[in-house]
């Protein structure tokens, strides 16, 4: 279709434009990570014009020479210290272990629920997609209890299984989906070979659904990766995830933006290596189904 | 190079570093000269000053007590190997003792202590949780003052356990050298203490004395005063400077706090002597149209500060006062954190055009145009560690201990009498980081010029939404008057305390 040199110019205005709006907040909470505390709140706003430095990221990492890696600087009234690597690895460990709890269980729950005709299927999905509909905060407190039963507060093992649960329901709607939109006549012709259905399942099913798991995988990464309630609940002093410890650069006498902008930076930079390592799977499996043969 | 020469060289180089006379390169090349390197001197990169020095020295100048040492060894014993865990706002106070004063306790009893820091709204979550479910996974409280009736009967009386434990009593902790007027406020509802007093910021006149001066103005004393010379500041200043700076953010509780020293400033009161609500009576309604006033001469966007913003707009030199909490203080005069640094001086609140007496209000409040705020902390009724709790609780709170805490807490308020008029505390009284200078006023609005909020367990909700949504509604032209937006909640005042 032949377009005017104008509207081409202006079609790319306009996406520079939109560009600009979603980089923006992003570009200036970065900066913000670089900045003193007395040129944060600058009137008029500075957005390039200001004295760079790395002492948010020193003081949230641990990782400034003059202190050595892992090196814990007081930084507030009374010498707390706003030192987080670890529970950035907190983060990475929940996110991916949930992660891969929620992907193998839906992948399995899925296939059967795409391929096996058993009584009362329908209703089976229909109950996995109410679970989705329950108030988080309304299960939040019983969870309290029975972790606190069970000693699982505050622990990796506790934390990874609720956010895998909380994942599960999604991952399985989802990977069903992408289970539907492979032909069943492929398994059959598979178990006319004599293929189990393990083995259809492992060797043939999977493969052509890896874009699909990709897709499902990133979404349950991410949404682990930005719970809060639960985390807050079921944790004390041993985890905690990149979420809930932001809001404890609220002090009582302020808050610490330059060093809260330093955590949010940098925990973009692991969900950002996820998306980009199945990347390839993704595009596939999101506009996977939207074309019907 | 003589040592003494090269010490007054240092101290000389030191002092113009901590006063930001100095850069950082050049304050480690001019060490270096003397031979000195950057962890000789105690200051690895970018710590935080206090008082001038590196947090480590800072420690270095605090020892606590050989006898509270000896003392905590010996009681202590029976308890090695305990976990205590406590839930806490991040306050000076509690910073210090998780961060460098726990490790004597720790140290000297072999009990562990896990303290896990929160915003204030998640301290209470978890308290909540952990009251209504009796699973005892916090040993100690710490209890900010809108929350004491709430967790009264939750908590030990610290006064029944001294006498009822001798046993396991600090010598000369000394219940009596609480400030009176902060165990009433702050740490007791109706007969019992709920925990003792453990921190107190309260509001305090803080304003930029270079731009006072200027402009031929004296520190207000009185709230007309405060008006008028913020009116004058922003008519010749603004926009670039405005007079003064509030806390407004619309359904905060911050909104709330400054709203009562206003209305206590002005004769009202919250409850009347009936605990009917008493905010749009003749005093109530003078009081928010003054607080309308005050707000017109305000930097934009006052609406969404809570203390934070207030305190970032002095500090970046936008307005050039604020009636707010003490503990922003010691954060202007340091040089690394603010361009202010020298230039801010502490007053006592403005004096109210009238007061009420406790007598005329009702639930305990006191009146006073210098707003409390505060918490308490306790030996939960739950913890599975109730002694071992109970002697953290004595270590944290007695006179030795608050004094670490001033001096590493950055100039934060003690809430006993005899710290502050503690040597250590008292040398500190200069410019610079973790300033102890206005700490004599601090003292003082605590004794003669402290506001105290009621007492009651429907006071967490009113407190921090009721009367701020309400207040946040008429800033944003949502009522016809401020007659009719004070009608309006009181209303869901008496509507909450109906149930």
């Amino acid at each position: 279709m032949h377009q005017s040199r104008g509207i081409r110019t202006l079609r790319t205005i306009a996406g520079w434009l939109v560009v600009g709006v979603f980089f923006f907040p992003i570009y200036f909470w970065t900066t913000v990570a670089f900045r003193n505390a007395k040129d944060i709140f600058n009137w008029p706003p500075i957005f390039v014009d200001f004295e760079p430095t790395a002492r948010n990221f020193e003081q949230v990492f641990g990782i400034s020479l003059g202190f050595g890696f892992g090196a814990q600087e007081a930084v507030t009234p009374g010498g707390g210290n706003f030192y987080m690597a670890p529970r950035l690895w907190d983060s990475i460990v929940i996110a991916s272990m949930s992660t891969v709890l929620a992907i193998v269980v839906a992948t399995l729950a899925a296939y059967c629920l795409s391929r096996m005709h058993f009584r009362g299927r329908h209703e089976f999905v229909n109950w996995v997609l109410s679970t989705r509909m329950m108030p988080p905060v309304a299960v939040a407190v019983p969870m309290f209890f029975i972790f606190k039963q069970f000693s699982l507060l505050d622990t990796y093992l506790g934390v990874i299984l609720v956010h895998g649960l909380m994942n599960l329901p999604l991952a399985v709607l989802l990977m069903k989906s992408f289970f539907d939109d492979i032909p069943s006549e492929i398994d059959e012709s598979a178990l006319l070979d004599g293929a189990s259905r393990w083995t259809i399942f492992r060797r043939i099913v999977l493969p052509m659904a890896k874009g699909g798991i990709a897709a499902t995988a990133v979404l349950c990464f991410i949404f682990s990766w930005t719970e809060f309630l639960f985390v807050l609940t079921l944790t004390q002093t041993s985890i905690k995830t990149v979420p809930v410890v932001s809001s404890t650069f609220v002090t009582s006498i302020g808050t610490a933006w330059g060093n809260m902008a330093a955590l949010g930076a940098a925990a973009i930079v692991p969900a950002f290596i996820v998306i980009m390592l199945v990347q390839r799977h993704l595009v596939r499996g999101l506009t996977m189904g939207s074309l019907k043969q | 190079m003589k040592d003494s020469i090269r010490k007054g060289y240092l101290a000389n180089i030191t002092d113009k570093y901590v006063r930001g006379q100095m850069d950082r390169r050049d304050f480690l090349r001019f060490a270096g000269k003397l031979g000195l390197g950057a962890s000789a001197l105690g200051m690895g990169f970018g710590n935080r000053p206090f008082f001038g020095m590196s947090s480590a020295q800072a420690q270095e100048a605090y020892q606590p007590s050989p006898d509270v040492i000896a003392w905590l060894k010996d009681v202590g014993k029976p308890f090695a190997g305990t976990t205590l865990k406590l839930a806490t706002e991040s306050t000076p106070p509690s910073n210090a003792i998780n961060s460098q004063l726990k490790k004597y306790f720790e140290e000297a009893t072999g009990i562990k202590v896990e303290i896990e820091v929160l915003p204030l709204e998640q301290v209470l979550q978890k308290l909540t949780l952990d009251v209504a479910s009796s699973l005892g996974t916090y040993d100690l409280y710490y209890i900010d003052q809108s929350w004491a009736a709430s967790f009264s009967q939750d908590v030990f009386d610290p006064r029944e356990q001294y006498s009822a434990k001798a046993d396991l009593a600090m010598p000369n902790y000394n219940l009596d050298d609480f400030l009176p007027a902060l165990v009433d406020g702050i740490a007791k509802y109706e007969d019992r203490w709920v925990g003792v007093p453990y921190d107190i910021p309260i509001f305090i006149m803080i304003y930029r004395k270079d731009i006072y001066e200027k402009l031929g103005l004296k520190a207000p004393a009185t709230l007309e005063e405060l008006y008028t010379n913020s009116k004058a500041i922003t008519d010749q200043m603004g926009p670039n400077t405005y007079g003064y700076a509030g806390q407004m953010k619309s359904g905060h509780y911050a909104l709330e706090c400054e709203w009562t020293s206003f209305l206590w400033g002005h004769g009202g009161s919250i409850f009347n002597a009936d605990k009917k609500f008493s905010g749009n009576d003749e005093q109530g309604i003078a009081a928010l149209d003054y607080y309308s006033k005050l707000r017109a001469i305000m930097p934009p966007g006052v609406d969404g500060w809570t203390w934070d913003g207030q305190g970032q707009a002095v500090a970046q030199g936008v307005a050039a006062s604020m009636l707010s909490w003490g503990e922003f203080f010691p954060y202007f005069d340091d040089p690394s954190q603010t361009k202010i640094s020298g230039l801010c001086e502490a007053v006592v609140p403005p004096q109210p055009i009238a007061l009420r007496t406790v007598k005329e209000t009702g639930y305990g409040e006191i009146p006073g145009v210098g707003h409390q705020g505060g918490s308490s902390l306790a030996v939960s009724k739950y913890s599975k560690n109730p002694d071992a709790a109970w002697l953290f609780m004595q270590w944290a709170t007695c006179a030795d201990t608050q004094v670490g805490i001033t001096v590493l807490g950055g100039g934060t308020g003690p809430t006993r009498s005899s710290v502050y008029d503690d040597p250590r505390i008292k040398a500190n009284a200069r410019v610079g980081a973790g300033t102890t200078r206005h700490l004599q006023v601090v003292r003082e609005t605590i004794a003669n010029h402290m506001g105290s909020e009621p007492d009651l367990p429907e006071w967490a909700q009113i407190s921090s939404d009721t009367i701020p949504v309400g207040l946040g509604k008429y800033f944003a032209g949502g009522y016809g008057s401020s007659k009719e937006a004070m009608d309006d909640i009181a209303g869901q005042v008496e509507g909450i305390l109906k149930g």
